[in-house]
């Protein structure tokens, strides 16, 4: 046991030691926290957002950072993993005094969400849209839309719009599926219209044929899928070969070209949602992936998330502009509060943000349809 | 200082893991890698309780380890009858199959996790309090194990485990021992999972997967099974690894695959430089478990 704890106080000096090191530097810079999965699972996304996110920092002291003030990037890995998630979001609270941090996947958000509130720092959670993110806290705040946003606008969209009467909804029978169909049903529902079918279908099912026809019974002029990205295809194939032609909406998990090339004609009419703008809204967007393709050789992985990391240090940088000018120290508590009094920002690749009293984001929806074998800009809604 | 604590209480919660995963797949030679699924229903159990029905914290924790403890012998009754190797597949579809079925109760969080698990001690007497509480009740688990294992007790789980046969014909009941050191083993593990719940606040059924056997296993393995120090040793210089790597400033693209690479590298280095581990237990490298076994008996007819 003595070995044990002898261990244990070395460890704590060195600690200690690279505590009060940590400290000195923040004079000079302006510091914030980026908690990614660098390994595992999701570090194929993890890392394309941490690039995203670096280039964008690159961009902002390239242009004077924060008054002439750099600012700088701590990343850690997360694994998407809410234990280690835990350490690094500690480390940088404790060690590199950061006042306000970017982390993404829902696990991990949720899992710091206690630290961030105990210890009066931000968290800026762009990416995970899990409903129940805006009530982690007063120190938890999303710059993503969550998972309602996108798909409250496509049954308004339905309804209001495209003046469509009767809806049906399919719905795949796990957590967001039922949450998400549930929300549909009663927008679309308050929006005017009437839902004349709700039937789910089992997780692992590969035959639809069932609730389709049920479906189809009821002669409804549009119909809602909630999906996952695996299955989803093969539910509009066997929809369209039991001669269902009627529009069919879904959210922004089935916007890929992949879609198309699996069912060809079959796309055809498919509405699809996007939460930020694509290469042909903005050119910002697509000199952004450009420089992918140049730098990287490929598109990133998951564009639309990259994009919203690349516009987080943007946004913080802001803020810590901001604070400087007036002189405040760059605190998690003054962060919080002066953000909140900007309220609004213009970001360069995701476009207007604006904070809500409820920790949520009103942010535009980008709907896009299949036509002629291409997804093309239908509209935008909201803002 | 968040981040000290944070580092000594998974510390804390990893010794006690480790150490009694130690009992079950060391001490006893249970084959059987589910020991997270055991930290994960004492902090469901004990998130659930106190979060619900208001119970006490302290005892919803103890309740925690009753679940766990109980809920393992779901798996070691039915299991431990047929063969030692329908344990580790028993095990591992136990795991699985409880955290996928987690995942769909609404009430327990499901596949979202739960949040706001009320905390304890931290209001009242600061985070110091519960890092004390924890590295005493890890220090208190590994004093437990190493009494169990270097009594009486211990020397049954030996011989049961060197010769299964050879110990029945003594007229022992092998299926008894197993399914009591099992459930020991995940009750301590349930315990730990408490521990972590009300102080991190949160828990999801994800991370209780098999990426978490890995770790647990890898401490073992790397501290040295079989001995009361080994799995101590594995859990604090696996915690702390990771840690340290971070102070050295590496750019991410380089800090990310070295993480990843640490693990796989320590298993497979230990696996061929030194499969005993940091510690080695003392009858593999001399290899004469015979006499060390004639040693013992012979003090028990003494005595």
């Amino acid at each position: 046991m003595t070995k044990h704890w002898g261990l244990k106080s070395t460890v704590g000096l060195a600690l200690a030691l690279a505590l009060s090191t940590g400290a000195l530097a923040q004079q000079t810079s302006y510091k914030f926290g980026l908690a990614m999965p660098l390994t595992g699972g999701q570090a194929t996304y993890g890392n394309d957002q941490v690039k995203a996110a670096e280039w964008a920092v690159e961009e902002i002291n390239k242009k004077g950072g924060i008054n002439g003030k750099k600012l700088e990037m701590v990343v850690l890995d997360t694994q998407a993993d809410p234990q280690v998630g835990i350490q690094s979001v500690n480390r940088m609270i404790s060690v590199d005094k950061v006042a306000v941090f970017v982390t993404a996947w829902s696990g991990v958000v949720k899992a710091v969400a206690p630290i961030a509130n105990d210890n009066k720092v931000v968290e800026l959670s762009v990416g995970a849209n899990s409903p129940d993110i805006s009530q982690l806290g007063d120190y938890v705040y999303t710059t993503f839309p969550l998972a309602d946003v996108d798909i409250r606008a496509v049954a308004n969209y339905s309804a209001k719009d495209m003046g469509k009467k009767k809806a049906a909804v399919l719905f795949i029978n796990n957590e967001t599926g039922i949450g998400s169909a549930t929300v549909y049903r009663d927008t679309f529902t308050k929006a005017g219209g009437q839902v004349v079918a709700y039937e789910a279908y089992d997780q692992k099912a590969t035959d639809f044929t069932g609730p389709l026809l049920k479906i189809r019974a009821a002669n409804p002029e549009i119909i809602h899928l909630q999906g996952l990205v695996a299955e989803s295809p093969q539910v509009i194939a066997q929809a369209r070969q039991l001669g269902i032609t009627v529009p069919i909406t879904s959210y922004s998990g089935i916007y890929n070209q992949k879609l198309i090339e699996q069912l060809g004609a079959a796309a055809e009419n498919v509405i699809a949602t996007s939460l930020a703008p694509g290469v042909e809204d903005s050119p910002l967007v697509k000199e952004y992936v450009d420089r992918w393709v140049k730098d990287v050789g490929r598109a990133p992985n998951g564009l639309p998330y990259t994009q919203y990391l690349y516009d987080a240090p943007a946004l913080i940088a802001a803020v810590f502009t901001s604070l400087d000018k007036k002189g405040i120290a760059a605190t998690g508590e003054n962060f919080r509060k002066e953000m909140l009094a900007i309220k609004s920002f213009d970001l360069p690749l995701t476009g207007k943000i604006t904070f809500s009293e409820d920790h949520t984001v009103n942010k535009p929806v980008y709907l896009v349809e299949v036509k002629n074998g291409k997804w093309t800009k239908k509209a935008v809604v909201g803002q | 200082m968040d981040f000290v604590y944070s580092i000594l209480i998974f510390i804390g919660l990893f010794v006690i893991l480790a150490s009694s995963f130690d009992l079950v797949i060391g001490h006893c030679g249970l084959i059987s890698i589910a020991h997270p699924i055991f930290y994960a229903i004492g902090a469901y159990v004990s998130a659930m309780l106190s979060k619900q029905s208001g119970m006490p914290v302290p005892l919803s924790i103890l309740c925690g380890g009753v679940g766990a403890l109980l809920a393992s012998a779901l798996v070691s009754v039915p299991a431990l009858r047929v063969s030692g190797d329908y344990l580790l597949i028993a095990s591992i579809g136990f795991q699985l199959g409880l955290i996928e079925l987690a995942k769909h109760f609404h009430e327990i969080g499901g596949a979202g996790g739960l949040t706001n698990i009320p905390s304890f001690l931290i209001k009242d007497f600061g985070r110091e309090s519960y890092v004390v509480l924890v590295l005493a009740l890890a220090g208190v688990t590994v004093l437990f194990i190493r009494w169990l294992t270097q009594g009486p007790y211990g020397r049954m789980m030996t011989a049961m485990r060197d010769d299964e046969l050879a110990f029945s014909m003594l007229g022992r009941n092998a299926i008894w021992i197993k399914v009591a050191v099992f459930a020991i083993g995940s009750g301590i593990a349930g315990i730990a999972g408490g521990l972590y719940a009300h102080y991190f606040r949160f828990i999801e059924p994800d991370q209780f997967g098999l990426l978490q056997s890995s770790a647990v296993l890898t401490m073992v393995v790397v501290g040295g099974m079989r001995t009361t120090m080994g799995p101590v040793i594995g859990a604090i210089v696996l915690q702390l690894m990771p840690q340290v790597i971070t102070f050295f400033n590496l750019p991410p693209s380089i800090l990310g695959p070295l993480q990843g690479l640490l693990f796989t590298g320590l298993v497979l280095f230990f696996m061929f430089v030194r499969p005993q581990g940091l510690l080695p237990a003392a009858d593999l490298w001399v290899g004469r478990k015979p006499l060390e076994g004639a040693g013992h008996s012979g003090k028990e007819a003494r005595s």
